[in-house]
């Protein structure tokens, strides 16, 4: 490659510098702008770190949202990994009806869908309804404002970033392998668990991480279909800002949270990489 | 079909259905003549459509988020796909560090973010104003143009603009006639999404939008909060059909093109 190639790739790294101008005003300097405001008020302090510690309250936010994360990422996992499997295994017409019949929801605003589950899950909701008619119970079960509302809720709008990873990790798997392993006198149960689930463990690892991430944020749902118990960091933040108006401290659980995310991520990145995680999940 | 094959089937079944459901439930019961969200409807009618066209306080939301959403799509088109070329085809140090740093918005929690939009606006005097919810959306719109658009360019042959260099065409012009064209239906796929993340935010509005830019998310969060209005599920489903729309749209390019749009 020449001179001259050389330099017109320079000029095309140039590309870059609009949006970094971007990211640095108006992305990057707002989150340094929230720790600065976790550290003063107006001078210097650790006062909002001390309350942090001290008031039980919010290490309960903190254990519910991870335990909230937690579920979500092992229900998605449970329903998720067959779906994906299925998908890796049929057909080509069959998987693109089922490609598609994740991706209107997996599009469709996550307000709707949690609006959705307000209707169906209520008192006199469909669910409800269903179960007095069948007789299974004599009185409308609590389905809202609880975990289960949560993560139903949750689930419905994490699966896809769970079915996507594992898909893209599954559908590079070689099949003949598996074939190999049964011509071999392997039965079918056993050539799965020793050759194609193994194979398909970094898409676990990807779909996994990227659901809890996300969960762990998740503000819309737990707000609108969890309960008292279910209060978790984001939405603390939330009523921080716009119920107590107390911003210093919002801040500081904006670090908080940040640095939930940002351990975890730091912890699996050196694994799997954001790129490989996001890279996964971009069939989205 | 083996027994294993059919309990999968079977399993997976009722997880699409699970899918899929709400959306199913919502849109039926949006065509209810009762005010009581019955289902199924026990009579059929289209009040709560003619509901939401008739009135300001709903109508006019829809409008501002329409406005906010299309902004968001060029902007967050042209410096999403402006930043990929350069990441992709760039030689400089450190890209793999931006990549990540450009892709990040999507896994800081976006109440985070939102957060950190309030502060910064609530300096410069653009809480409650179509400029803050527009570089708002912006933030969380481009990483996704990023993410499409850099994959779409993986698969197309760097050669070829080389090529075109060593032709004659200056950068520009190997930009305009080669690169960009090559990656046509993706950058348009991109900002459909683009426009789609704007147009369905919640958590941006309700930090830095006021009662003068109510975005319809944002109203739609006010109102479900306190009543519960059988407007929202013809808002709902309307909002359903949008997606289904651009998700058609993207598919149908996609197989007018010959390139993988993802």
């Amino acid at each position: 490659m020449g001179r001259a190639a050389r330099f017109w790739r320079s000029r095309e790294g140039a590309l870059v510098l609009p949006a970094l101008a971007f990211y640095v005003l108006v992305y990057l300097y707002p989150l340094s702008r929230i720790v600065g405001w976790s550290f003063f008020d107006p001078d210097f302090t650790l006062k909002f770190y001390r309350e942090l510690l001290a008031e039980p309250a919010y290490f309960k936010a903190l254990r519910n949202t991870l335990e909230i994360s937690v579920l979500v990422t092992l229900i998605s996992l449970m329903l998720g990994y067959p779906l994906a499997y299925l998908m890796t295994t049929t057909s080509a017409r069959a998987r693109r009806v089922l490609t598609v019949l994740i991706l209107v929801p997996f599009w469709t605003s996550i307000l709707v869908r949690t609006f959705a589950w307000l209707v169906i899950l209520g008192n006199n909701g469909l669910v409800n309804r269903a179960l007095l008619d069948l007789g299974l119970v004599e009185f409308p079960q609590k389905l809202l404002f609880n975990m289960v509302g949560v993560q139903v809720g949750m689930v419905h709008v994490l699966l896809p970033f769970m079915v996507f990873p594992l898909y893209g990790v599954m559908s590079r798997i070689d099949l003949n392998v598996v074939r190999v392993a049964r011509s071999l006198g392997a039965v079918p149960r056993k050539a799965f668990l020793y050759v194609f689930l193994p194979l398909s463990l970094p898409g676990v690892g990807a779909g996994c991480i990227l659901v809890f991430l996300l969960a762990i944020g998740f503000y819309v749902t737990p707000a609108l279909l969890g309960g008292p118990g279910q209060i978790t960091l984001a939405t603390m933040i939330d009523m921080m800002i716009n119920t107590f108006l107390n911003f210093g401290f919002a801040a500081t659980l904006g670090v908080l949270l940040l640095a939930v995310v940002g351990g975890i991520f730091g912890l699996f990145s050196g694994l799997m990489g954001l790129n490989r995680i996001l890279g996964a999940g971009e069939g989205r | 079909m083996t027994g294993a094959r059919v309990a999968l089937w079977a399993l997976c079944t009722l997880v699409m259905m699970f899918l899929i459901a709400p959306i199913i439930v919502i849109v039926i019961t949006s065509f209810n003549g009762t005010p009581y969200m019955d289902f199924p409807p026990k009579s059929l009618s289209l009040r709560w459509y003619a509901n939401f066209f008739s009135s300001a306080h709903w109508y006019d939301t829809a409008l501002l988020s329409l406005r906010v959403a299309l902004l968001t799509m060029v902007a967050a088109t042209v410096l999403g796909t402006s930043a990929a070329i350069g990441i992709v085809r760039g030689t400089f140090p450190g890209r793999r560090a931006l990549e990540a740093f450009f892709i990040s918005p999507m896994v800081v929690p976006i109440v985070v973010v939102a957060l950190g939009f309030y502060f910064l606006f609530s300096r410069y005097h653009l809480l409650d104003t179509t400029l803050g919810l527009f570089l708002g959306h912006t933030v969380i719109a481009t990483p996704l143009v990023i993410v499409m658009v850099r994959a779409a360019l993986r698969t197309t042959n760097p050669a070829m603009e080389l090529a075109a260099r060593s032709l004659g065409a200056d950068f520009w012009r190997s930009l305009r006639y080669v690169t960009l064209p090559s990656i046509k239906a993706t950058i348009v796929a991109a900002a459909a999404f683009a426009f789609l993340i704007s147009f369905d935010d919640v958590v941006i509005a309700i930090f830095v939008a006021g009662p003068d830019t109510t975005t319809l998310p944002k109203r739609m969060w006010e109102t479900i909060r306190f009543e519960i209005d059988p407007t929202l599920t013809a808002i709902a489903s309307l909002l359903t059909l949008v997606a289904v729309i651009v998700l058609v749209g993207v598919e149908l390019m996609r197989r007018g093109s010959s390139e993988r749009v993802e």
